[in-house]
């Protein structure tokens, strides 16, 4: 069987969300595009949020998100799967509920047995069909590198759309998947992960952010993201800039894979995450007593990372119980929202 | 005995795996490693950093060349232990799912006795072991009256998750007597083996 023997890693050059277009440059091609303006669009581009959303009545708007990437793991059915949960999560990071997908595919069908993309699209399934999605359609083209995806839409109530924005002073800030995935994905790719931790990340990024999403209903959240290739300051940069807010991180809160941090300290760290630190690194103070490899991790860009969760203060213990009692066991407090500095992260 | 490498044209990981390879066969005592772009420069760095090198670069134009002398005075980071470490550091979810008052098809009263031996040691598993859920008849071992209730209040003190299945406690007219852990359901309980690392039933 082909399938078995490809290493799907060995056949890309970026991993995951580490292969995202560096924000920077993307700017200098999105940055003052004439717009159309359309008074029912709730959340468009020039807000930079994790999906966009389109008002059809005053009960209902649509919610939409698109995330492909190459394979950051071997297994094609794992990768359908991570790919899947990634493009999802956009939609659970706004509030919102995604009722259908399309597939997104980029195959090197001169080189890899079509077997292969069968096994990675059933991977996917298995993800919508754990949602409630239904897989409507899709596009697939000829490309020399593999990359799976899906566009996601969904419905949300025009009224309760979770955004970036809307901080507020004393939030607790928590998140619910550890970080290091881009670098451990960098780490699979040069064979030294163990299979043990490649079962464990490979689990933890195939996990939908619906369950988080479920329980933060129930609680005050001001604010939530994702945190995918722009890694955990890069996607906490987002929230706090224009804030009229600070954010103080507490880098020991913080999960992560001891792996990562090991390898980290050794440069297996993608080039993302220098990308990621040069587009943002400038909104960050990180205290002395923080390590380089701490640093680099929380640039990591992360594949189907975790939800980043801005509550109100006095619920954040219990919100961080609810999750645990559910088996999102590393959910922690990792920061604060403080009034200064304005507009900027300290980490400690 | 190589100590200059030519690793323009690599893309990450491959730079620091040909330093590594390099360091692990020949030791050199400095090593000049060529790259062309940011990230390589930096993760051979950091790399040659952790191996107790002194690190410069010089920048060629738009190639960088990384300059690695090893500190004497250091002990060489040993690659092995660090790998080690990475195995121990990671521990493993373990449920167990209880169905029943006996350990066992046979005699009751050895399956009594083998089911509360069991449940006394569980704690051996350590942090290993996540979730112990109680189902069917087995759900007596959480209420009122059961010899289990302090050794599963002390497994609930150490972080372990005691659920007991709450259609199963209704149906035996216990639900009221529930003394350890909390009334789950069959959703629960099959989310739990999803999200579990193994799954052990009695």
């Amino acid at each position: 069987m082909v399938a078995e023997t490809i290493r799907l890693t060995q056949t890309v050059k970026g991993a995951g969300c580490a292969a995202k277009l560096a924000p920077g440059i993307l700017d200098k091609a999105l940055c003052g595009l004439d717009l159309p303006f359309d008074q029912n669009l709730l959340v468009g581009l020039d807000r930079a949020d994790d999906a966009g959303v389109y008002r059809v009545s005053d009960e209902l708007a649509l919610v939409q998100t698109l995330d492909f990437f190459p394979p950051m793991v071997d297994d094609p059915f794992s990768f359908g799967q991570i790919a899947a949960a990634n493009a999802l999560s956009d939609i659970y990071a706004m509030g919102g509920v995604p009722k259908t997908a399309m597939n997104i595919v980029a195959f090197p069908a001169k080189t890899m047995d079509i077997s292969i993309l069968r096994t990675i699209i059933e991977g996917g399934l298995s993800k919508m069909k754990e949602a409630g999605v239904v897989l409507i359609g899709g596009h697939t083209v000829e490309d020399s590198e593999l990359k799976y995806g899906l566009s996601v839409t969904g419905y949300i109530h025009p009224e309760r759309i979770l955004t970036k924005r809307n901080l507020q002073k004393g939030d607790r800030l928590i998140l619910t998947k550890p970080l290091g995935t881009g670098i451990i994905a960098t780490a699979i790719k040069a064979g030294l992960a163990d299979q043990e931790l490649i079962d464990r990340v490979t689990q933890a990024m195939a996990t939908l952010n619906l369950y988080a999403a479920l329980i933060m209903e129930d609680f005050t959240v001001h604010a939530c993201t994702d945190i995918t290739g722009f890694g955990f300051l890069g996607h906490l940069a987002e929230m706090v800039v224009d804030s009229g807010f600070g954010v103080h991180i507490t880098a020991s809160a913080v999960p992560v894979y001891p792996e990562a941090l090991e390898w980290a300290a050794m440069g297996l760290i993608p080039a993302g995450a220098y990308n990621n630190r040069n587009y943002r690194g400038a909104f960050v103070d990180f205290a002395a007593s923080v390590q380089q490899r701490v640093q680099d991790l929380l640039f990591d860009p992360q594949t189907s990372g975790g939800l980043l969760i801005a509550v109100a203060a006095g619920e954040a213990e219990s919100l961080v119980a609810a999750l645990k009692a559910k088996g999102i066991e590393c959910a922690a407090i990792v920061g604060e929202v403080v009034n200064r500095p304005v507009d900027r992260i300290v980490v400690e | 005995m190589i100590d200059e490498l030519d690793c323009r044209g690599l893309e990450c990981p491959a730079p620091v795996l040909h330093v590594k390879n390099a360091l692990e066969k020949w030791a050199p005592a400095t090593i000049k490693v060529l790259v062309d772009n940011e990230a390589a420069r930096q993760n051979v760095s950091r790399f040659l950093e952790h191996q107790s090198y002194q690190v410069n670069s010089q920048l060629q134009g738009e190639e960088c060349q990384v300059i690695g002398i090893r500190d004497e005075g250091a002990i060489t980071a040993d690659l092995t232990a660090a790998a080690v470490k990475q195995q121990e550091a990671g521990t493993k979810k373990i449920m167990v799912l209880v169905t029943g008052v006996h350990m066992g098809h046979g005699d009751d009263g050895l399956g009594d006795m083998l089911m509360f031996n069991f449940i006394k040691t569980l704690k051996e598993m350590g942090p290993d072991l996540w979730r112990v859920a109680f189902v069917n008849s087995g759900v007596s071992f959480t209420v009122e009256g059961s010899e289990a209730v302090p050794l599963l209040q002390e497994l609930a003190g150490e972080g372990v998750q005691i659920l007991a299945c709450g259609a199963c406690l209704a149906y035996l007219h216990i639900l009221d007597k529930i003394q350890v852990g909390e009334v789950t359901n069959m959703l629960e309980i099959v989310t739990g083996m999803k999200l579990a690392d193994s799954v052990v039933t009695v």
